[in-house]
This record gives C-alpha cells, structure tokens and sequence, in this order.
C-alpha cells in the first residue's frame, strides 16, 4: 500500500468581507498560542503520573474546521490527527459538547505511533457552525499488555502493547461514555494514575473549546476561518520556497540506520529520497521515497509513520528560529506525494510491535536531516536517540509493607552540531524534561550516585556534538525488572563537513566489581536486586567541521568543564592542555599535522553513508 | 510605620540608568514633593544623595525629619542581564558537578530544536565543584560531610579566584546542615569573598532551580552588598537616622537586611515600582486594564494589568534565567531616550546600545557625540531645548548634527526625516514587546488604555497607541518620577513559609503548630521592620493538591480538614473544571505578612478654566513645520480640554499630544488623550 499525499490544499477564503486583516492574524496566532499554554498548564497542574506532570510527555494542537492542523507544537513528528476520527464519525454529525479519543496505531494511519499516546479531540462549533478543533495528546504510563509500562523491547506484536482503543466518541453532547473510561481504567495496572491523568486531559480538551470558543466569539467564524487558512498557507509556501533553494532538480538520497530491533535483526537501513521536478507548467514538485527502507522487524521498533511526518519534519528545519512562524499543516502539505512501502520498517503490517518506535522516529528525523545536507543545507549533523529505562518491581515501604512501583526514566543524550552551532549537551526532547534527583528519590526506590555529562561523548569537530549523560543508579527496591533502549551503539550518529560521530552509549550493572555485567542495548527482563548499581551513558551527537578549527579557547573551556580529557583535546583537536591552560607553542606544533577529513563521519570517514 | 517623633517624612528614590527620581511624602498631610537629577552609574549612590538633598531643601525639611528611605534599583537586574556579577562559582553533592549543564534535560517546548542553542550557564562548568556528602530524602545524613573535600575545594577557589560562591546540596531544604557547614567553612577559607546558601534564598526541592537561583543570587550578592553599605554610609554622614527599605520584585519592599541575604529578591526592583504607581494612578481615574510602558533612558519595561490585579509569576525569568522568586510579570528590552541609533550595513539600528547619562545624547552636551532617540525629538521640536523646569538645557545644535552627520548624510535623508526614522524604529522595537505581553497572551490591546511613563514614556504614548489602534492614552500627573511614586504606594512584604516534610492529609494540630511557628516569624519580622500593630496583616495560606498531582492550588487556611478539602475542591472545580476522586494532601504551608504603608494624599485638581497655551513652537510634524502651542501642566485644571498637536510641558517629562488626538484633564491629575477616529 502506498499511503496518498498529505492532505489536499487548504482552500482560499471566499469573500473579501471576511478576510483576516494583519492585526487581527497576530491576535489570533498569539491567543492560540495563549490557549495552548493554558491547556498545558493545566495538564502539568492536575495530571497525576510523573510521566505527564513532571516528565511532560504531552503537546496540544489546534484544527481548522475541516481538521486540518493550524496551530501545532514544535515537534516534528505529528501527522494527521483528525482523520482518523472522522472515518468513524463523519464531521458533519458531529455536536458542541462531544469529545473523541483514539490511541490506535493502526486504525489511525500512525497519527499515534505507540498505544500509551492517548488522543483526545474536540469539535468547536459558534453559533451552530463548526469553526475548529482542538486536541490534547498524552503518553500514559500503563494501559496494560506484556509487562508494566505496557512498551516492552520484548513485544512482537501491538496486542502486548496494551488495551487499543479505537477512534471513539467518548463524551456525546455532554454525556460521557462511563462504561469505555471503566474498561479502559481496569486494563491499567495504576488505575489512579489512568483515571487523573485523562481526567486531566478532558479538562484541558474542554479549556481549549471553550478559549477558542471565545476567541471565534471575538473575530467572527469567517475571519478566524481565514485566520488558519493564512497561517496554513504561509507555512506551506515557505516551505515550498526553502525545499526549492535547498534541493536543486534532481533526486537526493540518504541512508541511515538503527542498530536492531533487539531480537537479532540489524542493522536496519533507512532509506530516503527526495525528488525535485519541475512539472510542464514550470511548478516544482516534491516527492520524499522511503520505499527503500528495510523490511519491518520483529521487535518493537517499527515506526508507522504517518505520511506527514516527514513534511512536518523539514517544516519545522525550514522555519528556523523565527518566533513569528508556524508549525502546522503546512508543512506536509509542501510536499506532493509521499511514498511508503507496507511491510518496511516505515509502514509495518498490522499487528506488528510498535511500543519501542521512538529510537527508529529519532533515527528517521536525523536520516531527514543527511538527505538536506546530502545536497548540500545546512542541518545539524546526526542525534543520538533518546534513551529510556523501565523499572517495575516492588519495594518495602515506610510501614514495613511491601508495595510495587513503576519508573520510566529518560535520559538525555546529544545533539548533532550545526554550521553556526554546538550540538545540544544533554537534552531528551523538546518539551520533555527530567526526573530532578531530588524528586526521584523522594517518590522511588532508588539513589542517584551520579548525574552528570560523558566526557568525550560529544561528536569532535570545529562545532562540537553535543555529550550524552551518565546516570547512575543505586536500587532501594527489593526487586526489579528492568528494560533498556539505547540504540545508535553499532550506528553512532554521524558527523559532517569534517566532524566525527558522537559516542555510542552503554548500560552496566556493577561496574569496576566481580559482578560486573554488561546489559543488551535493547533489552527487556534484566533483573536488578536491591544493593545493585546500575550505570547508563548515553550517546553524543556528531561534529560539525574539522576538530583542528575549533578555537583552542574553546577546547580549553571543554576540558575543563569536563566535556572533553586531556587526551582527546591533544590527539583529536590538536590542542595542548597542560595546568589549566593551552600549550601554544605546542598545540601550533600538533596542528601543523591536520589529518585528512571526508563528508561524513561513522566510525570513520566516508564520502557517503550507506 | 512608626517612626521617630518628628521624623513623619518617607523619602522614595528610584535610580534609573538616566535619571534618578525622587518623591518625598509628608505622612502628616499626605503632600507630596518630586525632584529628578542625572544618573551617576559609576557610583549611583551619588545620585541617590544628591536626589534626596535635593527633595528635603523643596520640602523644608531636615534630615532628622526623615523616618523612612524608600529605594527602588536596577542594580542586580542589570548585572544578570549584562553578565556583569560577581565572579561566581558553585558548591555541590559529588556526582553532580554537571547540574547546570544539564538542567531540566529539554529543548524549551517553544524552541525550534533545529535553531536553538543551550544558553551559557551563569557559571560554567569549570567552577562547578564537589565536596563529598550525602543527605538522602527526607533529612537523614547518608554519608556524613567530608570537610577534607571542603578545605580541597576551597583551595580550588582560591585559584580560581571567584568572587563569589554559592553552595547547593542535594535534599539541604530537608536538612540544610551540611550546606552550612559548607557555607561556613568556605566564609571562615575564603575571607571577603560572598558565600551564600540555597537555603537562604529558596528551601524548595528541585536542585536545578534552586542551584540556579543561587548561583544568581550568589553573583549579584557583593555588588548589591557593596551597593547598600554605601547608601548607608551616604545616609548616615547626611544625618538621616531612617530605616532603608528596597523594593522586592513581588512589588513589596523589605529591609535592607533581607535584601543583603537575598538580593536576588529585587532583580526587577525598579520597574515593579512603576507598574505599582501606574496601577494606583490608573485607579484613581477609574481604569483597570492597562498596558504600561516605562521608557527610560536605556530600557523599556512592558506590563499588563487586568482588572487591577498586577500579575505575579513564581516562573519568572531574568534574561535567559528561570528564576523561582515571585516576581511581577513583565517584560523588559533594550530600547530607551538614550538609545544610540547608528548605520550598520546600511541599515538604520536604534539600540540596544545606549549612552546612558555619561555622556547621554549629544544634546546634554557631555561630549556624546552619538545621536539618540532623545536627540532625534529635539531635532524635531517635539522635546524643547529645556528639561527639569529649566535646570537643564539641550543643545539643539548638538543634537542635529548628531542625527545628520551620523544618520541622514550616510543615509541621503533630510534631517527630519532621519529623525522620524529612529524613532519609528524604536517605536516598532516597544510596539514587539507590548504584543508580547497582550497579543502573545491573548489580549487585545484595543481594550486596553495605555499608561507610557518614566523620562521619554508620554513622547512616545501617541505613536505606540496608533500602532496598535489603541485608542485611549493616560498619562499619569507626575510620569518622570512614577516609580518613586509607587515606592510610596508600596507596602511591606514578605512571605514565610515550610514545606511539610512529607505531603499528606490535613493534620489540624500540625498545621496549627507550623502556623503557630510562621505566625512568630512574621511578628519578629514585623518587629524588625516596625510596623505598628494596626498596620499589620497576616494571611494564613495552605497549598493543596490531590495525591500525586505536580501543581498545588493556594486556598486560605479555612481551619477544620473538612472546610480545607471543601474549600480546595470548590477551587479545583473553578479553575480546572473537575474535581477527583482522590485523596487531598496539604504540601506546605504559608504566612503571608503585610506591613500596611500611609498613603500618599489623593490629588483634587481644582477645576480649569480652559486651557491657555503659555506659547508656541515650531515641531516638524510628517506634515511639515506647524507652530504647535505648548502648555504648562502645572497650570492646567480638571476638565480642561485641548487637541493635538500639543506640547505639555512639566518638570519630570515632556508630553506630546499628536495630531488626530485630544487631551482632557482628569481631575486626579492625569491627561486622558482619546483618539479622534
């Protein structure tokens, strides 16, 4: 199956009466932006796990009247979120007062990529007409399946994933659903958790319609009608005008690829292509292949991408740092035709396991960035993916008691240098934030030793990569279970123009003592017991330029911030750090040797990656 | 306030980059006297001094007459924002060192991962240090302090010849004793180097944010200290026997005591000041939503108010700085009178740069040779050729040469329309911050009023209006000194609060006792500060939340557990729109203290009548040259009326009334300017 293009062109705004002057278009894109930041507060507020409140794992966004995404987050891996819901409940029956929730995979064409992302949706309607939709989407911490936590690198098909919940009317005119909420909250091994956390969400589903609400109150149903579609089209036409100046005519491709699927597949290649042609009437048109990316696996890291990620994606590189611009629709809408094959690891074939897609989504974002460097942009060189550790056991409480408990902790890593910058030291995601020490050990079982950056992590090069983190835990629980994902060990993320990749990551448990072992990268059933010192580093990103350009101030500064040793600062950026300060006479001396550079670097230095 | 028999005058003194304001109440008769003197940023409390003299010799008064100094200062904003504190650098728990770099681990939410860059941590890596400790959650001491690695580290500051340090350790807000022996030990090792601890400045769990906020406050501590000695002193030697209070950023003030343990507490010191004049000014005409802008000489402060509330934010942020202080929520930028307008790549740029007094724009004639915003309106005749009622002349000359050598030779501009150029740039660069606190948040400046005060605010008022079709202008009676005025509104604040240390259904008898400890602290307070027994307010407030949520609703201590979780319930309903099924918990527990202050007299203009032009000049309106009629503010009565063009004229600010508006006399004493359209 090749899924069609993105979703048709918004279409002009009919009379010039209900046109939306310039003043009014920054009214309505700040008060979205208002209502988003409201909504979010209130999730942060009043949603009960930490995985929502203290981690942050949720992002809100705002339709048109026929459901196209006007105002997103800036996070580049929404599709279309609306028709999923509309397959099932056409919008043209739809009422003020309902809600709609879905969290399936499948049955939403990868809108939500992996079962704990639950979606709710909401219809805004002023004066009997239908003006906008606004949804709240949140990763929750159990919804049952194969272990607690519900993802599992042991997964081998979405059943074990937990409950599925497709596209379905949860709130009817005001009436809720009661009977789908108790189902859905009895397959949660933390019931709690479930029922506040989508309490949470319906509460700020219903503040965003009732803000919007007002602001359609404000403006007028034709004016915030040409309100979106401006804002749609001026994202889409900038991104149309930038993909024709990065990309000359022709095809430009890229590979990349995850380390496995961690059930003995790997390495699995991702393969991207984007043609640029010009059609007779001298259009351009763009059409991103994926095609050749390698079959789907076994294990959970299949990645059933919605066929607007990949649009959303280099919208959101192409709109830069510009506070005044958009993320929405108008980035898939830029490309003409998007090409995935079924049964690849983009487009897997139900039931396929889908719980461990987000190193293969990571992945994928920095494959985007090759193919816009292939010809010759400016992206940031490769990301580490993102790592996570699971822990469920139980621990003695307080009382003597013995109770369970469930840590999902993610870790940051580093992100690829860019042309005019570093890469990004230590950071997971935008939005998600860490677990504070201090927070952790309050509310687990468990005792930071260490929490700092990996020295040397980060990519070598005149821009260096950012450095991934080094967590170190010390288990209080009696006992636990835990499962790993750290990919980009045997694939590093590659650096460019010169630079190096970025450091793998790796998980000991007891290092440096006779029980020390080495833990899988993508593992699941590694058994912790309370005493056991568990160790995880996590990745860099890649370098940007040769090492020998980066200014020895900077070199210095790294060493002794501990980003970079001694060594590496000598051998690799050519730079003599002796007592604190740069040797000179001798960093001249090491880099009159510049050692010889290609366009990528893996491991080593290649003309291209494959 | 009681103050020493005889001694029933309160002095305020808000010290800008320009100019310093000062405003003297008589709290006997509520009269009020106003003086302005320039700047002197090499050692503001110069200015301060000479201010205060100069206010006592209009009023009559002595020092002895003096019972209380009221202070407003930029002095710890400016060094965070510039990066200009102390040397600092950081204490922490082994294991750690890297708590800065890392911070909450994200990429903002409304980042563009693509573009944006980490920003530099106030204190970098390289002076982050590790002593070996470990207190667990909850207080209990896991690994007791190695002072060994406490006298190592402090070696190591030593040689790296910090000014300042700041300790942090993991859980001391449960137990702080490790971090002052730390704290000690390094003030015992390191001898006129400022140490402070997280405890002293925020006891809250989160170690990011509170390392932060320490680190800041550890920066800005010796030049604040500095700072407040010298006032002191200057006091002092000029016999004034007066408690000095400084305004906070929660738009209290508090004693100068507190302030040298946490500075950090006044990083938007000044302009809360102004927003809390503005509000009273405001109020006094019977207007509730308005969008301020404090122009002064070197930046612009933009604030919000909605139905009188002035917006507190605990997620403030100073520069790139979260910062978890109760501040006013506003917005501040580079733009101001003394912004310095000059060519880059052919461009016309206005700011950030500024000439601050010394020099100041070419047309004070202290060898600045720059054009500026202010010499851009004596080009034009929209500010006349004399300020502070005539103790200060501008040379007109200096200022158009400035604008045409710098700006329209370069530019093939005529004098007039170069000058026209800087300030719509500059009106543009305050236009994007107003946006920034309506538009961006939802509101629509339409239904706002716009208060423009500080020196070059009521120039500007007419422009910025049109710009954003706000059609309402009010210029508060006396806009140069506003900020002074608010000192004097201000009352006494402060804040005492515990965290429970382990969150959990309400307690009555608990609650009661830890009330029963904060109520003592804020007696002792009030003792220190001096507040009669009528004057003061206490509030008891209890922070709840349903077991388990990040967020905890402010709910007044209601006394019983059922009228708490009811009283709880009610206002979880209201704001979020649902309750739940969930146990309710008490998370800490606080007394809010305020020292009521005498108000100022509320001004009654006598009735005008109308409003005479005392003469006319000529402006260079986009129209050409018109000779636009001048009036003296001070002569002006309640009801007058006029229109535009026009130019008031008063001690502290010039004022011009645009063609297309009309200004009527407010009988508080403010000008109301509607546009005609």
């Amino acid at each position: 199956m090749t899924p069609a293009s993105a979703a048709a062109l918004s279409v002009p705004p009919a009379a010039p009466a209900s046109r939306c002057d310039p003043v009014t278009l920054e009214i309505v894109r700040g008060a979205i932006r208002a209502v988003q930041a409201e909504m979010e507060a209130l999730i942060e507020r009043t949603a009960i796990s930490a995985f929502i409140r203290e981690k942050k794992d949720f992002y809100t966004a705002l339709f048109d009247a026929d459901g196209v995404m006007a105002v997103g987050s800036m996070v580049p891996v929404f599709g279309d979120m609306t028709s999923p819901v509309f397959a099932s409940f056409p919008k043209e029956t739809m009422h003020p007062g309902d809600l709609y929730w879905y969290n399936d995979c499948y049955g939403s064409r990868g809108a939500v990529s992996h079962s704990n992302d639950q979606v709710l949706i909401a219809p805004i309607f002023h004066e009997g007409r239908r003006c906008a939709f606004v949804m709240c989407w949140a990763h929750f911490a159990d919804i049952g399946g194969i272990r607690p936590g519900s993802i599992s690198p042991d997964a081998t098909d979405i059943y074990q994933e937990g409950i599925i919940i497709p596209p379905t009317k949860l709130i009817d005119r005001g009436a809720v659903n009661e009977a789908t909420l108790t189902i859905f909250h009895r397959n949660s091994r933390f019931p709690d958790q479930s029922r506040g956390d989508l309490r949470a969400l319906m509460g700020a589903v219903e503040l965003g319609v009732r803000r919007v609400g007002e602001l359609v109150g404000r403006f007028g149903a034709d004016v915030m009608e040409d309100a979106l579609a401006q804002l749609l089209e001026r994202t889409r036409k900038l991104v149309r005008t930038k993909l024709a100046e990065t990309f000359p005519v022709g095809t430009h491709s890229f590979t990349d690829a995850i380390d496995g699927d961690g059930h003995g597949s790997g390495p699995l290649k991702l393969r991207f292509s984007l043609t640029h042609d010009k059609a007779p009437g001298g259009e351009d048109r763009f059409v991103f292949d994926a095609t050749a990316t390698d079959d789907q696996s076994v294990g959970p890291v299949n990645f059933l991408m919605n066929p607007g990620v990949p649009g959303m994606a280099l919208g959101l590189y192409f709109l830069g740092g510009d506070p005044g611009q958009v993320c929405n629709a108008g980035g898939p809408q830029a490309l003409d035709e998007i090409r995935l094959r079924e049964g690849s690891l983009l487009w897997p074939k139900f039931p396929a396991s889908l719980g461990m897609r987000g190193l293969t989504m990571m992945r994928v974002l920095a494959g985007i960035n090759g193919l816009v460097n292939a010809a010759g942009g400016g992206a940031p060189a490769a990301h580490s993916a993102y790592v996570i550790t699971i822990m469920r056991g139980t621990y003695t409480n307080a009382k003597g008691e013995k109770d369970r408990f469930l840590l999902a902790d993610g870790l940051g890593v580093g992100y690829g240098a860019r042309p005019f910058a570093d890469g990004i030291d230590t950071v997971y995601f935008v939005a998600q934030e860490n677990y504070p020490v201090e927070f952790l050990e309050i509310g687990y079982p468990v005792r930071l030793l260490e929490y700092g950056v990996v020295t040397d992590s980060g990519g070598a090069g005149r821009w260096r990569g950012g450095c991934g983190v080094v967590r170190e835990y010390e288990i209080l629980a009696d006992e636990a279970l835990m499962a790993l994902r750290i990919d980009c060990v045997t694939n590093p993320p590659w650096g460019m123009a010169g630079g190096m990749s970025g450091g793998p990551g790796r998980a000991y448990v007891n290092k440096g003592t006779p029980n020390e072992r080495q833990l899988k990268p993508l593992s699941d059933g590694n058994v912790l017991k309370k005493g056991d010192i568990l160790r995880i580093e996590t990745g860099g990103g890649g370098g940007y330029g040769h090492p020998h350009d980066r200014p020895p101030a900077l070199v210095l500064a790294d060493v002794e911030g501990g980003f970079v040793t001694v060594e590496a600062a000598r051998r690799i950026y050519g730079v003599a750090v002796v007592d604190h300060a740069v040797d000179e006479a001798a960093t001249a001396r090491l880099r009159s040797d510049r050692y010889p550079v290609k366009a990528f670097h893996r491991n080593e230095y290649v003309d291209a990656l494959s | 306030m009681p103050s020493p028999e005889g001694a029933r005058h309160v002095v305020a003194v808000d010290i800008g980059g320009t100019f310093t304001d000062i405003a003297l109440l008589d709290t006997a008769s509520g009269h009020v006297w106003r003086a302005k003197t320039p700047s002197v940023p090499s050692d503001p409390s110069q200015a301060f001094m000479t201010g205060v003299g100069l206010a006592m010799e209009k009023a009559g008064i002595g020092a002895a007459d003096v019972g209380r100094v009221l202070h407003g200062t930029t002095i710890a904003t400016n060094m965070i924002l510039e990066g200009k504190g102390a040397s600092t650098a950081l204490v922490t728990t082994r294991g750690f060192r890297h708590v800065l770099t890392i911070g909450r681990q994200d990429i903002p939410r409304k980042a563009n991962l693509y573009s944006w860059v980490k920003p530099e941590r106030p204190v970098p890596a390289a002076r982050v240090l590790e002593v070996s400790e470990r207190i667990a959650a909850g207080g209990a001491v896991l690994e007791p302090l190695d002072e060994a690695t406490v006298v190592a580290a402090a070696a190591d500051l030593k040689r790296l010849g910090v000014q300042a340090v700041a300790v942090c350790l993991l859980h001391s807000f449960a137990n702080p004793e490790h971090e002052l022996r730390v704290t000690a030990m390094l003030r015992d090792a390191l001898p006129g180097v400022a140490v402070t601890s997280s405890v002293d400045v925020q006891p809250v769990v989160r170690e990011y944010e509170r390392s932060l906020a320490t680190v800041l406050n550890a920066g800005v501590m010796p030049g604040v200290s500095t700072y407040i000695g010298r006032l002191e002193t200057r006091l002092t030697e000029a016999g004034v026997d007066a408690p000095l209070l400084l305004m906070q950023s929660n738009g209290g003030v508090a004693g100068a005591k507190t302030i040298r343990r946490a500075p950090a507490l006044t990083a938007l010191s000044g302009p809360a000041a102004g927003v809390v004049g503005a509000r009273d000014v405001a109020a006094a005409c019977g207007i509730s939503d308005i969008i301020t802008v404090d122009i002064g000489g070197t930046s612009a402060d933009i604030c919000l108010i909605k139905d009188g509330q002035i917006g507190l934010t605990q997620r403030g942020q100073v520069g790139e700085w979260p910062l978890p202080l109760p501040m006013v929520d506003m917005v501040t930028i580079g733009a101001g009178g003394g912004s310095i307008a000059r060519i880059v790549d052919g461009a016309l740029n206005v700011g950030p740069m500024s000439a601050g007094a010394r020099p100041g724009p070419a047309c004070y004639g202290h060898g600045g040779t720059e054009p500026t915003v202010t010499d851009a309106h004596v080009a034009l005749g929209t500010l006349p050729d004399r300020l502070l009622g005539g103790a200060m002349t501008l040379d007109v000359e200096k200022a158009r040469s400035a604008v045409m050598d710098k700006v329209a030779r370069p530019l093939g501009l005529s004098l007039q329309d170069a000058a026209r150029g800087i300030l719509a740039i500059v009106d543009s660069h305050m236009v994007g911050a107003m946006r920034v606190v309506s538009v961006e948040r939802g509101h629509d400046p339409r239904d706002f009023t716009l208060v423009p005060f500080g020196g070059a605010g009521p120039l500007h008022g007419c422009s910025l209006a049109e710009l954003l079709s706000i059609p309402r202008v009010m210029i508060p009676p006396a806009p140069g000194v506003l900020c002074a005025d608010g000192l004097l509104a201000a009352d006494l604040r402060a804040e005492f609060s515990r965290t429970l240390p382990v969150a959990g259904a309400v307690d009555v008898a608990e609650i009661e006792a830890i009330y029963t400890d904060l109520a003592a602290q804020a007696v002792a307070w009030f003792d220190a500060e001096e507040v009669g027994a009528d004057a003061r307010t206490t509030t008891r407030v209890t922070m709840m939340r349903y077991k388990g949520q990040g967020g905890e609703l402010a709910i007044a201590w209601a006394g019983s557990r059922e009228a708490a979780e009811a009283a709880f319930s009610a206002a979880h309903e209201a704001l979020y729109g649902f309750t739940l099924e969930a146990p309710i918990e008490v998370v800490t527990l606080r007394v809010e203290a305020v020292g009521q202050m005498p108000q100022p007299e509320k001004i009654e203009l006598g009735k005008g009548s109308g409003a005479t032009p005392t003469g006319r000049r000529p402006v260079h309106l986009a129209t050409g040259v018109a000779e636009v009629p001048v009036y003296e503010r001070a002569e002006l009565g309640a009801g007058d009326a006029f229109a535009g063009p026009a130019i008031v004229m008063q001690l502290d600010a010039t004022t011009f009334v645009a063609p297309g508006w009309r200004c009527s006399v407010h009988a508080s004493g403010a000008l109301l300017l509607t546009h005609d359209a």
